[in-house]
C-alpha cells in the first residue's frame, strides 16, 4: 500500500513507472530529463521527497532496468550516464544481488564464480546448458543486450490512498505531517493524469472504528502542495477530535481536466497571492458561508433582490436585472425593518424624520405568501426620508406602522 | 570661490526632488486614485485616495453619505474588474444599489468575519488581489493591529480603509490618512485629520448626490404641509 501510494507520488516525475514488488520502483526518466534539467536533479529532487516521507531508500539510475535494480539493491547511489559505464558497474556486484534461485547460486559458487563479471567472462552457450536460460538472459539484459520492457504502472482512476498511523494521534495539528504524505501522493496522481482537484475528504479513522470526513474544498481546481497544506492546516486548526486516530485515508472527490496552458513569455511577478486563494483560505476558517459574492435577483421586494452566491471559479455572469428601478436605493439595507416610534403622528429615528420624496408604492410577492421564511406578499410605501442628525434613511409604511429599512450611506 | 557658489539660487534648491518643503502634500502619482470629488482630491496627498497605505473614516452615524465619498473610486476600480472586499459589513449590501451605483457586483466579496475581522484584513490586505478592503471592524480595532494591516497593505495596490468611531480619533493611529466625518447643513463635512503633509486646519465641505429633493429648510413650516397629509404623506415643497 505504501508503495501504491509512493508510485501516485513519483507521478510528478514521469508518468511512466514501473512497481516491482516487494519494495521497488522503476522511474523511466529520459522522456523528462530536460523538463527538469538533467538526471541529477531527478535524483536530487526524488531523495528529497522521500526523505521528506521518511522513506529509506537505496537507488541508482542508468541505461538499463534491470541494471539499474541489481545496483540499487547493491545500494550503489549514482547515476550512469553511459551503458559501458554502467556495464563496469555490474562486474564488480556479488551473483547473489540477481535473486536467482538458490540452486543456482550453489552452482556458480561451486564454479568459484564470486561477481557477474567473472560470469560474463565465461562462454555464454556453456553457462546456458548449465544453468537454463534464466539467469543467462537475466545477464544480457542487464547489460542491454536484450530488450527489457517493463509492465507500467496505472494510476487509478479514482485516487483514494489510506495510511495506518504508526502510533494514535490525539492532537489534530499532528495529523498534518501524515496527511501530507496522502498529498504528496495526490499530487503526484494529479500530475501524471493531467487533473485538478476541486475537492477532496480526508477520512479519519478513529481507534473506536467512528470515522470523522473532513471534506476540503478549493476555491479553484489545483494542484499545488503548497496550497494543500495551507489549507490543511487551517481546517486541522479548527478540529477536534473525538477520540485518537488510527488511519488516515484522502479521497479526491471531483477532479477535473488540466486546460493546456502557455507559460508567459515575461515573468508576470504578482505580489502576494492573489484573491481566489485568499479566499479559500477565509472561506476554511470562517466557513462556507461567511464569504460571498454579491448578485441581484430580479425582485421588486428588497429584502429578495439580493443573493449571495459562494465563491467558484467560473462565477455566473453578470446578467441584467430585468427589474428597473426608478426611485432612489440605499446601499444598506436592515437585516429586518425596525419599527419606528411615531412622535405626533410622523415617524421618528434619532429625531423626527423629514420626507424628502413621494411615497413609492412596492406591491409584490404574491408567489410566496405564508411559505416558510419567505418574505411574502408586501404592500409598502417607501420614502426617502432625513432626520435633524444628517442621516438619509429609506423607510416605509404598511397597513400597520412605519419602518425604517436602509440607509443611504 | 564663495562668489561663485554664491548665484545658486534658493529656487533651485527647492525643485530638488530630495529636498521636501513643509507645505507642500506628498505627491505619489502612481498610488494615489481620483476620488471623484475634486474638492478633495485637492487636500489629499497624491490628490486622491492613497493605495498601500492604510485610510481610517472616522464616523458616528452612518447614512451621511460617507459611502458617496469612495463609490466613485470604488466604480472605477469595479471598471478595471478589480476585487472589492467588504469585512464585516454592519448591515446588509443592497446589490441593486451597488449595481447601480457602477460596481460590477460579481466582483464584490462580502466577509462575514466577526470576531476574526482583523485577521481578515490582514489577509486580503496581504494577498495583493484586492483592489479595495473595506472593513468595519464591530469590536474596535486597537492600533496594533491597525499596525500589522499597515504592514499588510504597504506595497500593495490596494484601497484599504477601516471604519472606526470618532471616539477613536483622540487616540493615535499609525494610519497615514484620518478623516473624519460629520453631517453638516445640508452637505458632508470631512475633516483630515491626519495626512502626509502639512495637517488641515480647515473641514471641507462636500455636496454629495444625495436622494430625494433636499427641503428649503430642513425644520421650517414645510414640514407641517406634509404632517397634515398622513394618508399618503408626498414630497415636502
Amino acid at each position: 500500500m505504501a508503495l501504491h501510494g509512493l508510485a501516485c507520488w513519483a507521478g510528478r516525475f514521469t508518468p511512466t513507472l514501473s512497481v516491482l514488488p516487494p519494495a521497488t520502483l522503476l522511474l523511466e526518466i529520459s522522456g523528462c530529463l530536460r523538463l527538469f534539467g538533467g538526471a541529477a536533479q531527478i535524483v536530487e529532487q526524488a531523495l528529497a521527497g522521500c526523505a521528506e516521507q521518511s522513506f529509506t531508500v537505496a537507488w541508482a539510475a542508468g541505461p538499463t532496468p534491470l541494471g539499474v535494480f541489481w545496483l540499487a539493491s547493491a545500494n550503489a547511489g549514482v547515476v550512469y550516464q553511459k551503458l559501458p559505464d554502467l556495464q563496469v558497474a555490474l562486474t564488480a556486484l556479488p551473483c547473489q544481488v540477481a535473486g536467482w534461485p538458490d540452486e543456482t547460486l550453489a552452482r556458480l559458487g561451486a564454479f568459484g564464480l564470486k561477481n557477474l563479471g567473472d560470469l560474463r567472462k565465461l562462454p555464454a552457450a556453456g553457462l546456458r546448458r548449465r544453468l537454463g536460460n534464466a539467469p543467462m538472459d537475466d545477464l544480457a539484459r542487464a547489460w542491454g543486450e536484450l530488450p527489457h520492457p517493463q509492465r507500467a504502472f496505472i494510476f487509478p482512476e479514482v485516487f483514494l490512498q489510506k495510511i495506518e498511523l504508526p502510533a494514535r494521534v490525539e492532537h489534530a495539528e499532528a495529523l498534518a505531517f501524515a496527511a501530507q504524505r496522502l498529498f504528496s501522493a495526490l499530487l503526484g496522481w494529479l500530475q501524471a493524469r493531467q487533473l485538478l482537484v476541486r475537492a477532496c475528504t480526508l477520512e479519519l479513522t478513529h481507534d473506536d472504528g467512528s470515522h470523522t470526513d473532513l471534506p476540503l474544498r478549493f476555491a479553484e481546481p489545483t494542484a499545488d502542495e503548497l496550497r494543500f497544506s495551507r489549507l490543511l492546516r487551517e481546517h486541522l486548526g479548527r478540529l477536534q477530535l473525538s477520540a485518537p486516530v488510527a488511519a488516515l485515508s484522502l479521497h479526491a472527490d471531483e477532479v477535473l481536466g488540466k486546460p493546456g496552458e502557455s507559460a508567459p513569455l515575461f515573468d508576470q511577478a504578482v505580489a502576494g497571492e492573489g484573491a481566489l486563494l485568499c479566499l479559500e483560505r477565509l472561506r476554511a476558517r470562517l466557513g462556507q458561508d461567511a464569504v460571498q459574492v454579491l448578485a441581484q435577483r430580479p425582485d421588486y421586494r428588497p429584502e429578495c433582490a439580493t443573493h449571495s452566491q459562494a465563491i467558484d471559479e467560473k462565477m455566473t455572469a453578470f446578467s441584467p436585472s430585468t427589474v428597473t428601478i426608478k426611485g432612489a436605493r440605499p446601499l444598506w439595507l436592515l437585516p429586518a425593518p425596525q419599527a419606528l416610534a411615531e412622535v405626533a403622528g410622523r415617524p421618528s429615528w434619532h429625531g423626527r424624520l423629514s420626507l424628502l420624496s413621494s411615497a413609492e408604492r412596492l406591491e409584490s410577492g404574491w408567489w410566496d405568501e405564508g411559505e416558510n421564511q419567505a418574505t411574502g406578499d408586501v404592500r409598502r410605501d417607501y420614502f426617502v426620508a432625513r432626520n435633524p442628525l444628517g442621516q438619509w434613511v429609506w423607510i416605509f409604511r404598511d397597513a400597520q406602522a412605519w419602518y425604517l429599512h436602509g440607509l443611504f450611506a | 570661490m564663495s562668489a561663485v557658489t554664491l548665484p545658486v539660487v534658493l529656487a533651485e534648491v527647492l525643485a530638488r526632488g530630495d529636498v521636501w518643503r513643509g507645505d507642500t502634500l506628498a505627491s505619489l502619482p502612481e498610488t494615489a486614485l481620483a476620488s471623484g470629488h475634486a474638492e478633495l482630491d485637492a487636500e489629499l496627498p497624491g490628490g486622491g485616495w492613497p493605495r498601500g497605505n492604510l485610510t481610517e473614516i472616522l464616523v458616528d452615524r452612518n447614512g451621511l453619505g460617507e459611502m458617496h465619498l469612495l463609490l466613485p473610486a470604488l466604480a472605477n476600480l469595479s471598471l478595471e474588474g478589480g476585487w472589492l472586499a467588504l469585512v464585516a459589513p454592519p448591515w446588509l449590501p443592497y446589490a441593486p444599489a451597488w449595481a447601480l451605483a457602477g460596481v460590477s457586483l460579481e466582483r464584490v466579496v462580502v466577509v462575514r468575519a466577526g470576531k476574526d475581522a482583523a485577521w481578515c484584513c490582514e489577509q486580503l490586505l496581504a494577498s495583493g488581489g484586492f483592489a479595495a478592503v473595506l472593513a468595519w471592524p464591530a469590536t474596535g480595532i486597537d492600533a496594533r493591529a491597525l499596525k500589522r494591516l499597515q504592514v499588510a497593505v504597504e506595497g500593495r495596490p490596494t484601497l484599504a480603509c477601516v471604519w472606526r468611531s470618532q471616539a477613536m480619533a483622540a487616540l493615535p493611529s499609525p494610519a497615514p490618512l484620518r478623516i473624519a466625518l460629520a453631517a453638516g447643513e445640508r452637505d458632508l463635512q470631512v475633516r483630515i485629520l491626519k495626512r502626509r503633509g502639512r495637517p488641515e486646519a480647515r473641514p471641507l465641505h462636500l455636496t454629495l448626490p444625495r436622494p430625494g429633493r433636499l427641503p428649503r429648510a430642513l425644520a421650517g413650516p414645510s414640514l407641517s404641509i406634509v404632517a397634515t397629509r398622513s394618508a399618503a404623506p408626498a414630497a415636502v415643497a
